[in-house]
């Protein structure tokens, strides 16, 4: 991760398995106390009393430096591990020596008794579910050789061992796969972050060798004007490309309404928005770019080729107005009301149809010398009622 | 003509040709070109030395923006004017460098009228707007009037401002404004820079007030 900077290390770093161990440790701690207590009870009938009480101060050392062991990650390793299984089994094994005949038969817990489950959790937590699975099958196994008979009790031993060393394998896997996932993420987003700043500077640059090149050629004229021109058209396209953010909608599917607007701009169409997102329901969000777009090539078609456009997006909080304004001849008195009545498909009935199915509501200003200018209310989800 | 011979500019890019050919086309417009300056540290030095009337200023300067450099010179040099010249559009930038103490901005792509108009505005103490920037500033009183904080006192635009502001962005010339409103022109001009001003004296004030708070409020210097 040290190629990374910007990448929070602590997720890559820390080890993601890190809570399983401390369950570990606190596993340890407390089956320790059990086997304390039942030392205690039972000591005073024991074979030998002083190997139970060795072998259970045994069990004190080897858990403090277990516990200490796996609190670090430098210690969680399969010489600590493979170490603990089989320390954990060799005690078990001296349960002959200290339990008396008469104590098997009463199903006296053996020296290690829950102690000894333990192994199978670390090598869970270290090795995933198999590991796991087969250290309980070790355990189990080294528990019904010590109990010399398979009795119910053994058998459930040996099943609670082995799921417990494969639940927790499971869970370690898991968490392990999340991280990677995580860290993956993390650095294609860091990658993308600075490929973008690549990628400004270098559109900046090509944005000012355009505009230069359009200026300077439209001062020279002739076939150096048409260049200008070209590059013009260029420049424009790659400012609206540049402004037009990448998208990004919200988890409930809302959706920035400017990004789809910037990218309708060219020299004659003027797009204005705010600074921040202009938040809408995805569906309304591509309604309005296409009824923008609609009443643009209206302007194209009708308003002539040097009229220009201007695209207003505001943002009011319960409601969002779009107004499209050009500078053209405008629609005289009466013909909107004329294309409806002769049944053409009219510009005003699709945009009009448009606005009424958002529930907005559409105002037209228009006449002969005015230019013409729409100006679309759309109303925001919860003041419904306004509308 | 004589008026214009009078106003000084300094041109700061990072882009050698633009630099040098937006200086040349002042120059032979009878603007004298005092200065250039390739990044904003440079630009902010220069133009202590040389106190333009009217700088013309680049915003993608790298490290240290344009945007520092305009708040640093319109701070430190009340009698300078900053017109923000940028090629990549009317971003949050723009509205940041604005705020910051612009006095307007103008697309790299505007012809040489347009910018000789810019500049002389500027210097006379207008306010120099696109259409998109009329937009960017009604956006930025609208969210600032959004966000819940009563602890300062937000600028707020007047009908009337708002009015004027809006048919900017539509694109309409202070003329055409003029003649819509039936106000003079030079009430519509007037409008349009209250709405600058008071973004900007807000702009301080916030900055003053971050300053005091986090300790930063030491002697300033000069």
């Amino acid at each position: 991760m040290r190629e990374m900077p910007t990448v929070p290390g602590m997720v890559a770093r820390d080890d993601p398995v890190a809570p399983l161990w401390r369950g570990t440790v606190a596993l340890r701690v407390v089956t320790f106390l059990f086997a304390a207590v039942n030392v205690t009870i039972h000591s005073d009938e024991y074979l030998r009393p002083w190997l139970g009480w060795t072998v259970l101060g045994v069990m004190g050392l080897w858990s403090a430096f277990t516990v200490r062991s796996y609190s670090a990650e430098r210690g969680r390793n399969w010489w600590v591990v493979g170490s603990d299984l089989a320390v954990a089994c060799g005690l078990m094994s001296l349960s002959p020596f200290i339990l008396t005949d008469e104590q098997y038969l009463r199903l006296v817990p053996l020296v290690t008794t829950i102690w000894a489950c333990e192994p199978a959790v670390a090598v869970g937590a270290l090795g995933g579910q198999v590991a796991g699975a087969l250290a309980g099958g070790v355990l189990g196994l080294s528990t019904y050789l010590n109990r010399g008979e398979m009795t119910v009790d053994v058998v459930r031993d040996v099943v609670l061992l082995v799921g417990a060393g494969f639940v927790v394998g499971m869970a370690s896997t898991t968490a392990r796969r999340t991280a990677v996932r995580l860290a993956r993420a993390l650095r294609t987003e860091a990658a993308t972050a600075e490929r973008e700043r690549l990628a400004r500077s270098i559109h900046d640059g090509v944005l000012q060798v355009l505009a230069r090149v359009r200026k300077r050629g439209l001062e020279l004229g002739g076939e150096a004007a048409e260049l200008a021109e070209l590059a013009g058209e260029q420049e424009v396209a790659l400012r609206s490309l540049v402004a037009a953010a990448p998208e990004e909608s919200t988890v409930d599917g809302e959706a920035d309404l400017r990004p789809a607007l910037q990218l309708l701009a060219t020299r004659r169409f003027e797009v204005s928005t705010p600074a921040t997102r202009v938040l809408l329901p995805a569906a309304a969000v591509a309604e309005l770019a296409s009824l923008v777009r609609e009443a643009l090539s209206n302007v194209d078609e009708h308003a002539g080729e040097d009229a220009r456009a201007w695209v207003l997006l505001e943002d009011l909080g319960d409601e969002v107005v779009l107004s499209v304004r050009d500078d053209g001849p405008g629609i005289p008195e009466g013909r909107i009301e004329d294309a409806a009545a002769e049944g053409r498909m009219g510009i005003a009935k699709s945009i009009r149809g448009r606005v009424a199915a958002l529930g907005g509501a559409l105002e037209l200003q228009t006449g002969p010398g005015e230019g013409t200018e729409w100006e679309v209310r759309v109303f925001r989800a919860g003041d419904g009622g306004a509308g | 003509m004589d008026e214009q011979k009078t106003i000084s500019v300094m041109v700061v890019d990072d882009h050698p040709l633009w630099r040098d050919g937006v200086a040349r086309d002042l120059a032979e417009r009878g603007f004298r070109v005092v200065a250039t300056a390739p990044d904003a540290p440079a630009a902010v030095r220069i133009a202590r030395a040389v106190r333009p009337d009217v700088v013309l200023m680049d915003l993608n300067l790298g490290e240290l923006s344009g945007v520092d450099a305009t708040a640093m010179i319109t701070g430190e040099l009340p009698e300078t004017r900053v017109l923000v010249l940028s090629a990549s559009g009317e971003h949050s930038d723009v509205l940041e460098a604005v705020k910051a103490g612009a006095s307007g901005y103008l697309v790299k792509s505007a012809s040489a009228e347009e910018l000789v108009d810019a500049v002389n505005r500027t210097a006379a103490g207008d306010a120099v707007f696109t259409a998109g920037l009329a937009g960017l500033v009604l956006g930025e009183y609208r969210r600032m009037a959004a966000t819940p904080d009563e602890a300062v006192d937000k600028p707020q635009l007047t009908d009337r401002e708002t009015e004027v502001l809006r048919l900017v962005a539509k694109g309409l010339t202070a003329r055409q404004i003029a003649n819509r409103l039936v106000i003079s022109h030079r009430t519509v001009e007037n409008h349009v820079q209250s709405t600058l001003r008071k973004l900007q004296l807000h702009n301080r004030v916030e900055l003053a007030r971050y300053a005091i708070e986090h300790g930063l409020d030491a002697e300033p210097e000069v």
